[in-house]
């Protein structure tokens, strides 16, 4: 196991606090750990992709940053209409 | 050991520490902003660590390259949905009155 396999281990256990503000604070604090987690999973897959080897991976963690950003949006501008 | 790897263990150990540290601040903040605060420095120096400690293993090859953009876009991206966010939660705060 290297060292990047032990910083994702470790940066995917702080997945686990954020997912626990989502589910109990209010939707808007629940969408600031979203973006948060977003940011996390993709220095996630960033880590993976040299840990394991896979260069292809790196190309997931590309697709996870502009997905998250819109996801995040898509939140944002729903959450501003209806509360 | 080489000092390459030396150099990769210490940039992804502080990489990692930067962000355990932002996420703590996102979890213990009270204020949405103050939350926010936190969120976007997520995706500012950790991640900037986490590259370098990257290309210092792969060097500028595709997938060095790939890494670049993804982090460049993290970083350059990332402000507007903070902004966007910080927007809605003054909006969900204060509510216009009509």
């Amino acid at each position: 196991m290297n060292a990047f396999l032990v910083a994702a281990t470790v940066l995917l256990a702080t997945l686990a606090p954020l997912l626990v503000l989502a589910s109990l604070r209010r939707p808007i604090d629940g969408l600031v750990a979203l973006e948060t987690a977003g940011a996390v999973t993709t220095l996630v897959l960033l880590c993976l992709s040299v840990g394991l080897g896979e260069s292809i991976f790196f190309t997931v963690a590309l697709i996870a940053v502009v997905a998250s950003w819109i996801g995040g949006f898509v939140y944002v501008r729903f959450l501003g209409r209806w509360t | 050991m080489h000092a390459s790897d030396l150099a990769v263990d210490v940039l992804l150990g502080l990489g990692v520490a930067a962000e355990l540290l932002c996420v703590a601040g996102v979890v213990v903040m009270r204020t949405t902003l103050d939350r926010l605060h936190y969120a976007g420095a997520a995706t500012t120096v950790p991640a900037v660590l986490v590259l370098v400690a990257v290309l210092v293993r792969v060097h500028l090859s595709a997938g060095g390259l790939q890494a670049i953009a993804t982090v460049g876009l993290l970083f350059l991206i990332n402000p507007a949905l903070v902004i966007a966010t910080a927007r809605a939660a003054r909006r969900i705060d204060e509510p216009e009155e009509t």
